[in-house]
């Protein structure tokens, strides 16, 4: 095993890979910001590094320093988490050279299976089904209509240049795709420059399924089964779970199978993520690989009883996996929220700020992934993930029941939190019965907001307590408790004063 | 002691007499059936009519509360009647010039407008930069854009005034 490792991330992520080596009996080194001293997971190290300003570009995703803080504190491995330098592949070579081990897969496998083009022709070799359509622009429109034909309308005619929506058309029949075609090349040369597109076939309310892999580095790979996020804002997952509520065994054995054949042909190791969408007729089409721990491995946790990160350092450090895991089958269900500092009222504002006050849920089936605690100010300068709330159950409505509740339990005061968001979708009809796709929830926010349940005793509530702060916490000086800043030259006459005594 | 709460929309009237070490609540004129303590700092156990409520209460930097109950998050602004130099008078300004603040820390990354220039409800001011995120600031009412305090690259915290609308 390792005798050090430096985990070079912030946050709840950090925090979870420095409790799971606490378990290992494995000393850690934290790294951190000058926005970040305070940070639960600078507390919870054994040991922790400054490596600059507040700025992640100055600090979290510069490799240099992280390499000379591993070295200082001679550790032999590092774990990126996720997000910043994790899918970067310069860390794992400057880890080589400085033959320090990256708790992760080598900079080959993850460059092969990590950017988008490179996983979609590997996925075609490995039989891996991927959105059927031309990856190349369209040169012949003919010839595009009858590929169109071929595929099976509704189609997708999108920029090749684009982005935000920008010179895409949706084509739903033959007679508009000509139309579709001049309208979507036009677009995109007045927004772009570039008139070129190309076709992809058109899923209809696809969900989002992923499977879960390892791979050791002696040859196995196996699955650990799916994981369905559905439930996004804007492409950004809102709401997790497992198992995914249309899975079925034959089903999640394909879809397994595939992601084995894609991790195998790129060469992968450790931990990492095939993403998939799902269509109505329970096809299943490649969308990418994540080569790295994911922000929703929990709920895989939850319902395997295994812990990914320790079989991450473990997979690092030569183990190999057991020969029963390629027949793992979850048991129970799970979910994740993510709690984020943001205001779900007001156009999902960032909300940075004091925590005032925490109270966590506990009791049966509830987890709370953290990285904040009670009079820490959130800084404005990451991410706004504050923790995860995981719940899992015998089945899928005690998982929400509890959820519920643990919603319930938890506070935080002094900034907004979507904890709001979570209430309104964990009642929706839809939700509950589980028919979602990826735009349910954008779709969802278009709609108004129905009558809030009914709260009026816990208003009355609210408005007697807070006459009663008011009458006992210097009721008629309403400020007082956030009086206006001291007075700078009250600070000075005072230090002038102390300069003078003896 | 006599309060009045503006709590969802609603002005409620909570009238507070001390017996003992029990408050005695009315509220809108009827006497409650109620029982509060404040068990951990700014934390309110809250019994009424045998239904257990807990109210956190956070105390925001414009004087008002901010209340979660376990199903809802509340705002509220409570005034005393006798001192009343209430916090209301700044309503009936709200209807001409309007300050516009930002609404959490971060860097101004664009302004949209100059002085002088004529907005529209609704249209954007300035953009800030937090959390990764750029979030429009947009003009609360049609105007002229009085002052404008905001420059690009300015680091701003919450409640920070930015311009001035007219």
């Amino acid at each position: 095993m390792f005798r050090k490792i430096l985990i070079a991330n912030r946050g709840e992520i950090a925090v979870r890979i420095l409790r799971a080596c606490r378990e290992l009996g494995i000393p850690t080194a934290a790294v951190f910001s000058e926005a970040d001293r305070g940070s639960l997971h600078v507390r919870l190290a054994d040991e922790a590094y400054p490596i600059g300003p507040a700025p992640s570009r100055e600090s979290y995703l510069r490799i240099d320093k992280i390499m000379n803080v591993a070295k200082r504190a001679a550790c032999d491995a590092i774990h990126p988490g996720y997000g910043f330098l994790a899918e970067n592949s310069a860390l794992p070579r400057a880890c080589a050279e400085a033959g320090i081990t990256f708790i992760g897969p080598s900079a080959e496998a993850m460059e092969t299976l990590g950017a988008k083009t490179a996983g979609r022709q590997l996925a075609r070799r490995a039989e891996v089904p991927t959105v059927p359509g031309t990856n190349d622009p369209i040169e012949d429109p003919q010839q595009a209509q009858e590929l169109a034909r071929s595929m099976g309308y509704p189609v997708l005619l999108k920029a090749v240049a684009g982005g935000g929506g920008k010179g895409m058309r949706l084509v739903a029949k033959d007679a508009e795709f000509t139309a579709g075609f001049r309208d979507a090349s036009s677009e995109a040369l007045n927004a772009f420059g570039n008139a070129s597109v190309y076709l992809e076939k058109y899923l209809e309310k696809p969900r989002h399924i992923e499977i879960q892999i390892l791979a050791d580095t002696h040859g196995r790979v196996v699955s650990l089964g799916e994981r369905e996020c559905s439930v996004q804002r804007r492409h950004q997952k809102v709401i997790e779970e497992a198992p995914s509520p249309i899975m079925t065994p034959e089903l999640r054995k394909r879809m397994g199978d595939a992601a084995v054949r894609l991790a195998r042909a790129g060469g992968y190791t450790n931990a990492g993520t095939v993403e998939f969408l799902v269509d109505a007729h329970y096809d299943f089409y490649f969308l990418e690989v994540n080569t790295r721990l994911q922000v929703e491995h929990p709920v895989t946790e939850q319902v395997t009883g295994l812990d990914l990160v320790k079989l991450q350092i473990a997979i690092a450090a030569g183990h190999r996996l057991p020969f029963a895991w390629e027949t793992i089958t979850p048991r129970g269900h799970a979910m994740e929220v993510r709690l984020y500092a943001e205001d779900p009222e007001n156009n999902f504002f960032p909300s940075p700020g004091k925590i005032l006050s925490q109270h966590q849920p506990s009791g049966p089936g509830i987890r709370v992934d953290e990285g904040v605690y009670e009079g820490w100010t959130v800084p404005m300068d990451y991410d706004p993930l504050l923790s995860k709330l995981i719940a899992w159950g015998n089945s899928r409505e005690e998982t929400i029941a509890r959820l519920r509740r643990a919603l319930e339990e938890y506070s935080i005061t002094g900034i907004k939190t979507n904890t709001t968001l979570f209430r309104r979708i964990l009642a929706e009809p839809d939700f509950l019965k589980a028919e979602i796709h990826t735009n349910w929830l954008d779709e969802l926010l278009q709609r108004p907001h129905p009558a809030a349940h009914d709260d009026s005793n816990g208003a009355d509530a609210a408005a007697v307590a807070a006459a009663i702060w008011q009458a006992t916490h210097n009721g008629n000086s309403p400020a007082s408790s956030n009086a206006a800043p001291e007075s700078e030259w009250k600070r000075e006459g005072r230090r002038r004063q102390l300069e003078r005594l003896p | 002691m006599k309060y009045e709460v503006l709590l969802a929309g609603k002005t409620r009237v909570v009238e507070l007499l001390r017996a003992d070490d029990e408050w005695i609540i009315f509220l809108d004129g009827k006497e409650l059936e109620a029982s509060v303590a404040e068990v951990a700092p700014n934390t309110f156990s809250v019994l009424l009519n045998g239904e257990s409520h807990q109210i956190r209460i956070a105390p925001r930097a414009d004087g008002t509360l901010t209340l979660h109950t376990a199903l809802a998050e509340y705002y509220a602004e409570v005034t005393d009647p006798r001192v009343w130099r209430g916090r209301r008078h700044g309503a009936l300004e709200a209807e001409g010039r309007q300050q516009i603040t930002a609404p959490m820390p971060g860097k101004i990354v664009r302004v949209l407008v100059t002085e002088g220039d004529a907005v529209e409800t609704g249209q954007g001011l300035l953009v800030v930069e937090a959390m990764k995120m750029q979030n429009e600031i947009r003009s609360p009412k049609s105007g002229k854009v009085e002052k404008l305090f905001a420059k690009e690259g300015l680091a701003v915290n919450a409640g920070d005034v930015l311009a001035w609308v007219e």
